[in-house]
């Protein structure tokens, strides 16, 4: 297993650099402010359709958590990317017995309230048109695992382009008051957000 | 309305440089094939949701349908982009009651087999997410009005994302029949069923 880089300057340097790119390819990254609960740790649960997912999440907790961000990655990708363990990346590897190392990690993560653990439940990348959101059974075992004393963060995102040359980005977030410890409420509520946050979407005419 | 100036030795160099910004700011743009009937005008329809939305047209004129590209603009964008004349674009202003002219100047280019004349059926953009295509009126008076043989096609087109860090378009074409029999409630529903039945196979694009 990957463990996240813990050097402060490099991570810095990095979350300067991700920032700057984000800035560059994007024309806005438009997202609805939320209180955050800073005396829990967050667990912030988004859709997965592209390689922009992880540093538009990272220049969002610049924006708006401000805490340490930690994010799951499959094994194969922070190895052929290892800058991604500065930015807070650490592995999993579904098929390899490492990952209930992995699993307990993340759920370890969830005990403290400066960290944000970002999760993307769906496993791997799926189209940004997708109606059903569907995860995978990993997060039910970090749900399980921890203290269940964390902050529940639902972020369903959407490219646009409108009259603009570079696309935007909108995030719409929500903090969702769940029952401890079960998988399939969470997903479900994930799926009513993401679904009423797509209607809201499709009304935007330019 | 502003009538089109275009100019083909222009417009040759202008799709050289669609090409080149096309290929630098995206990844793949791929598209099906449909039966592109010879002789035959083409009406092109799109969904319009973004800036890019003409510089495609553009692009896939040049690349497969291979007519003389014209497009209908805003005439508040055309006018303040007045260089678009020389690349095919023509004015309408939904406001005006000049707007039936603009309908039958477009009917008018649709004449003459070698033209392609590119219109956004929506009117005004549109969230690429939307499920439900709004077809205007005019485009129903456009086809009434052609005298020649025209080709109706329509397309879906979609941004993705996935492993690249530049973005993606998926084009989801349709050929919509000629402008012989036309019956202009089919072809709304046929293009709302073709949009649907394209953002559920865009689900499943290979990547």
């Amino acid at each position: 297993m990957v463990y996240p880089g813990s050097n402060k300057l490099v991570r810095w340097l990095f979350g300067l650099y991700i920032s700057q790119s984000v800035k560059r390819n994007f024309y806005q990254i438009n997202f609805n402010e939320i209180p955050v609960d800073r005396s829990r740790a967050t667990l912030l649960l988004a859709n997965h359709y592209s390689w922009w997912d992880g540093f538009i999440c990272y220049h969002l907790n610049q924006l708006l958590f401000k805490k340490r961000l930690h994010v799951m990655v499959l094994e194969a990708t922070v190895k052929q990317w290892p800058f991604m363990r500065h930015l807070g990346a650490f592995s999993i590897n579904p098929q390899s017995k490492d990952m209930s190392r992995s699993l307990t990690y993340a759920a370890g993560l969830l005990d403290d309230p400066d960290n944000l653990l970002l999760i993307f439940p769906q496993g791997k990348l799926y189209s940004n048109f997708i109606n059903d959101i569907r995860f995978e059974k990993g997060l039910g075992r970090i749900i399980a695992q921890s203290s269940g004393n964390f902050q529940y963060i639902m972020a369903a995102s959407f490219t646009e382009c409108f009259d603009h040359k570079k696309p935007s980005v909108s995030l719409y977030l929500k903090a969702p008051a769940i029952p401890p410890g079960n998988i399939n409420a969470v997903n479900d509520a994930y799926t009513r957000h993401y679904n009423e946050s797509k209607q809201l979407q499709t009304q935007t005419v330019v | 309305m502003i009538p089109h100036k275009r100019n083909a030795a222009i417009q040759k160099l202008f799709h050289r440089y669609v090409n080149y910004r096309v290929r630098k700011a995206f990844n793949v743009m791929p598209y099906n094939h449909v039966n592109i009937k010879r002789n035959h005008s083409i009406l092109l329809l799109c969904n319009h949701f973004s800036w890019w939305d003409g510089f495609w047209a553009g692009w896939l004129t040049d690349q497969y349908l291979h007519r003389d590209f014209y497009i209908m603009m805003q005439e508040d964008h055309l006018e303040s982009r007045k260089w678009l004349g020389y690349m095919g674009g023509f004015s309408i202003n939904r406001q005006s009651k000049e707007v039936i002219n603009s309908l039958n100047y477009a009917a008018g280019l649709l004449n003459e087999p070698r033209n392609l004349v590119t219109v956004f059926p929506q009117g005004a953009l549109m969230s690429n997410h939307s499920e439900d295509i709004h077809i205007e009126k005019g485009i129903g008076h456009i086809i009434k009005k052609i005298k020649g043989d025209c080709q109706i096609i329509y397309y879906s087109a979609f941004i993705e994302y996935f492993e690249s860090f530049k973005p993606s378009v998926y084009f989801h074409l349709l050929d919509c029949g000629t402008n012989h029999n036309f019956d202009f409630e089919q072809l709304k529903s046929a293009i709302s069923t073709h949009h649907r039945q394209a953002l559920k196979e865009q689900v499943n694009v290979k990547h």
